[in-house]
């Protein structure tokens, strides 16, 4: 159960930071509080996580999720670069963030 | 431009004191500067990132803040030191500082928390 919360944290924390750029574009009310629930719920989730994950664990995983999505939801959804690079380095966090659950 | 770098500091300090916040905080002050520390965090980050460049504000302050909360929870809340753990920590880390630099590189910049 943390694990999956953490897991939503983290996705809630890339839906924050795309409502941070949306506001960049088009300033309205709507986007804001989608930002205030997107961040609320994922600082709430990644607190109930951390009751039971080792703190350092948890926030890395949580990070990498945030800016892993962030990526991902770039490249997929507003055409931004494929590079090999960026492909290993997602691979990297989520293989760190994979083992990380299996060793605790 | 040094009171900038700096605010990346401050930023990186505070952030390591809201996630031993979220993780034990129990009662109505602790909660209270919890939430203070998550804003003046982000606010002093987000200002820093506007004047210098993103990416490697980011780097910093992400890798400060890792190792902050990773050291802080050994020294003082008696988690065990493990190199295993220490290691994948790293090797994410270094993914999501790689992304952060390669991606700065051409797109976005500012706005990022």
């Amino acid at each position: 159960m943390a694990w999956f919360t953490l897991i939503l944290a983290g996705l809630l924390e890339t839906f924050g930071v795309a409502m941070i750029n949306q506001l960049s574009v088009k300033r309205n009310w709507q986007t804001v509080i989608l930002l205030i629930l997107g961040f609320g719920l994922s600082l709430a989730l990644l607190s109930y996580s951390l009751r039971f994950i080792p703190m350092g664990t948890g926030y890395a995983i949580w990070t990498g999720i945030g800016v892993v999505g962030g990526t991902l939801v770039g490249m997929l959804f507003f055409g931004e670069s494929k590079d090999w690079k960026r492909l290993i380095f997602i691979a990297m966090v989520l293989g760190a963030a994979i083992g990380l659950k299996i060793i605790s | 431009m040094n009171a900038n770098w700096i605010k990346v500091f401050v930023a990186a300090f505070l952030e390591v004191f809201w996630v031993i916040g979220l993780t034990h905080a129990y009662d109505f002050w602790t909660w209270t500067g919890t939430v203070i520390c998550i804003v003046v965090s982000n606010y002093l980050m987000i200002a820093a990132a506007q004047v210098l460049p993103a990416g490697t504000v980011y780097s910093i302050f992400v890798g400060l803040g890792t190792g902050g909360t990773v050291v802080s929870e050994i020294l003082f809340f008696g988690e065990p030191f493990k190199w295993g753990k220490i290691m994948l920590i790293v090797i994410l880390l270094a993914g999501v500082i790689g992304l952060k630099l390669v991606t700065n590189e051409k797109v976005e910049k500012g706005a990022e928390s």
